[in-house]
């Protein structure tokens, strides 16, 4: 049976050799294109998730988030645990923080926003907030009675046309009163103003944690100490071996903390991606399928006659089967050339979302996918076509 | 080959199409003995039945009823599978155009059915340089069909047909689309086929003047045989 095979692919060879090249050309770029769809929407997909996760970790939550003991709302000893958790094997660093809400008012505009107390030397070995200065300077460790005032909150002097409540337009150098729940009240002046692309960071006051303990009387005051890891994506294993260096406090990941909004995020492009996809390959059947039946029905004498010399309708459909194949195959390589010419072109000019910059990100088990699929689907599209219409009398398809 | 014995024998062929209430007797109680080597002309009216025969005994088709024995096989009894082998191992087709495969050179378009057949490719290009030759194209082997005349076409078909050695030759009008000079170099051949190799030939035609070549001819009038002159049969 195997000779059968061997003739379908003499017979394909020539037919390809010396058949129309431009209709095969332009097929093959189809799949091609087809190709590189199917494979570059998922990996920008991909792309957006590594770089909102990395700005989960470096502007939100770091990799580990420590919390008080159950039942209690601080934790004890902050500046001994830290110096603790920096001792630990594969942690680079740990900061302390005090978050609280507090009353924000400006220019008799008040807004109830997230303050939060933090070391700043420190919290710069951990987090990246220091790079999100947009204007005026991040806080010194020597700092007294300043404040770095999230973008968001901070407004515009146009308040109506903002979104949320905001300052109406705060800027740097500018006096804003602060009312802690214990009903103590401080002016602070704005020493920055942040941009991060999240609203843990936008809608957010920082201070000194000096400042805050001075409010609330206490020494060395922390709800959540955040952890920085060497590795990302180890972070379940670190939250253990934080809990066998004796770390009695709640530890969870930055991925417990997102992980319900990261698998939204996924979940709509998974929508998106899985119609892109289903597109992508019904435009490659419905190519190749035309493609084949355009030149079955076009040879549709000339094959009833081969059949009648005794050649089986099933060699012709194998033959038909290799022809797409063949094109499957060619799309396949020119669309991966040109994924790398796109590559390529956006490692040069990145694609730059809110978030910052994404750079596509190629899965082997994406591609491989694409590539099956790809195959299967030109498997199905020169098997329908040459099956259904060598399936007349051959006097018929004789007669035409 | 068997010596003695028909090639072709049938008995009442029948062929009836139908279409809504009428039917078209297309042949009409059809009986012949065609003895080996012979070569057989098929002629009559347009509309007479002459494809139709052919189509029946080229396994083409399936007759509504009769008895059909070819080359000692009853072929009615044939599956369809079978009746492809068949076609393909022991009869040879040649039909009023060539239909050859255009993007395949004459030697590749007899090539085909013989590599079908499962011969080695060495075998194959001896047979298909061989009968290329013995139908005068040995010069143009690797001309694609676009490149040749009709004629030269035509005995690509005709060496496609004989390629795989069959009991019989079918040939429907394959001088139809030809002028006379090719016509008769056709013919030629044919006949020569049939004296030289001994190969039973059965050839439709509507042309006068083929009669010359024919060993025998059946003349058919609305599906029936209704004169048969030549060897062996006193009309
Ligand atoms: N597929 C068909 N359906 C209906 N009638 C047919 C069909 N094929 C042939 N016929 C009829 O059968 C008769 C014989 O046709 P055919 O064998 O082709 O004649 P010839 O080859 O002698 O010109 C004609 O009357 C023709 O109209
Ligand atoms: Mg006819």
């Amino acid at each position: 049976m195997l000779e059968e095979e061997q003739v379908a692919l003499y017979l394909t060879a020539r037919l390809i050799a010396r058949g129309n090249k431009g209709t095969l050309f332009l097929t093959i770029m189809i799949l091609a294109m087809v190709f590189v769809n199917l494979v570059f929407l998922p990996s920008i997909i991909a792309g957006v998730v590594v770089l909102f996760n990395q700005r989960t970790i470096d502007y939100s939550y770091g990799n580990l988030i420590v919390e008080p003991r159950p039942g209690e709302l601080r934790i004890e000893n902050p500046s001994q645990l830290v110096q603790k958790i920096n001792g630990i094997p594969g942690v680079v660093a740990s900061t302390p923080r005090y978050s609280t809400g507090a009353t924000v008012v400006f220019r008799g505009r008040s807004t109830s926003p997230l303050v939060i107390g933090i070391d700043p030397a420190r919290e710069q070995e951990v987090m990246r907030i220091f790079a999100s200065v947009q204007s005026g300077d991040y806080l010194s460790p020597s700092d007294t009675g300043e404040a770095l005032v999230g973008e968001t909150l901070a407004g515009s002097d146009d308040p109506e046309g903002d979104s949320t409540p905001t300052l109406g337009g705060v800027v740097v150098g500018k006096t804003i009163e602060i009312t802690f729940p214990n009903g103590f009240t401080q002016a602070f002046r704005v020493k920055g103003i942040l941009k991060a692309g999240t609203s843990s960071v936008d809608n957010a006051v920082f201070l000194h944690r000096r400042d805050m303990a001075r409010v609330l009387g206490e020494a060395d005051p922390a709800n959540t100490i955040l952890v920085r890891t060497e590795t990302t994506g180890k972070d379940a294993e670190m939250r253990l071996t934080l809990m066998q260096y004796g770390v009695q406090e709640k530890i969870w990941t930055w991925q417990d903390k997102s992980a319900e909004f990261l698998a939204s995020i996924v979940g709509s492009f998974g929508i998106i991606n899985v119609i892109s996809t289903l597109v992508s390959l019904i435009i490659a059947v419905v190519v190749i399928f035309i493609v084949i039946f355009i030149s079955i029905v076009y040879r549709r004498r000339q094959i009833g006659i081969l059949r009648a010399i005794g050649i089986d309708r099933s060699l012709i459909i194998k033959s038909y089967i290799l022809q797409a194949l063949f094109i499957c195959t060619c799309g396949t390589l020119a669309g991966g050339m040109l994924l790398i010419a796109v590559l390529q072109y956006l490692a040069v000019n990145p694609l730059i979302f809110p978030g910052g910059p994404v750079q596509p990100a190629l899965e082997t088990g994406l591609i491989a996918q694409s590539v099956l699929s790809l195959y299967i689907v030109s498997v199905l599209a020169g098997y329908l076509p040459s099956w259904l219409t060598t399936r007349e009398e051959i006097l018929d398809a004789i007669r035409g | 080959m068997r010596s003695g014995g028909n090639m072709i024998r049938g008995e009442g062929l029948t062929r009836i199409y139908r279409m809504g209430a009428s039917e078209v007797r297309a042949l009409d109680g059809v009986d012949l003995n065609i003895p080996r080597g012979e070569f057989v002309g098929v002629m009559g009216a347009s509309g007479s039945g002459k494809s139709t025969l052919l189509h029946m005994i080229g396994l083409l088709d399936r007759p509504t009823a009769g008895v059909l024995e070819i080359d000692g096989v009853d072929v009615t009894r044939l599956s369809e599978r079978q009746r492809t082998l068949f076609r393909l191992n022991r009869l040879g087709y040649v039909f009023q155009d060539y239909a050859l495969v255009p993007e395949l050179t004459a030697q590749e378009n007899v090539y085909l059915p013989s590599k079908v057949r499962g011969m080695s490719v060495r075998e194959c290009n001896l047979v298909c340089q061989d009968i290329l030759e013995r139908v005068g194209l040995k010069d143009r082997m690797n001309f694609l069909p676009g490149e040749m005349s009709g004629g030269e076409q035509q005995r690509v078909a005709i060496a496609r047909a004989l390629v795989n050695r069959p009991a019989l030759l079918l040939a429907d009008e394959p001088c139809a689309n030809l002028d006379t000079k090719n016509s008769v170099l056709i013919l030629d051949l044919i006949r020569s086929l049939n004296r030289e190799l001994g190969q039973t030939v059965m050839m439709v035609s509507h042309e006068e003047w083929h009669r010359q070549y024919f060993d025998r001819v059946i003349f058919l009038r609305d599906g029936k045989i209704v004169d048969e002159v030549g060897a062996g049969s006193a009309p």
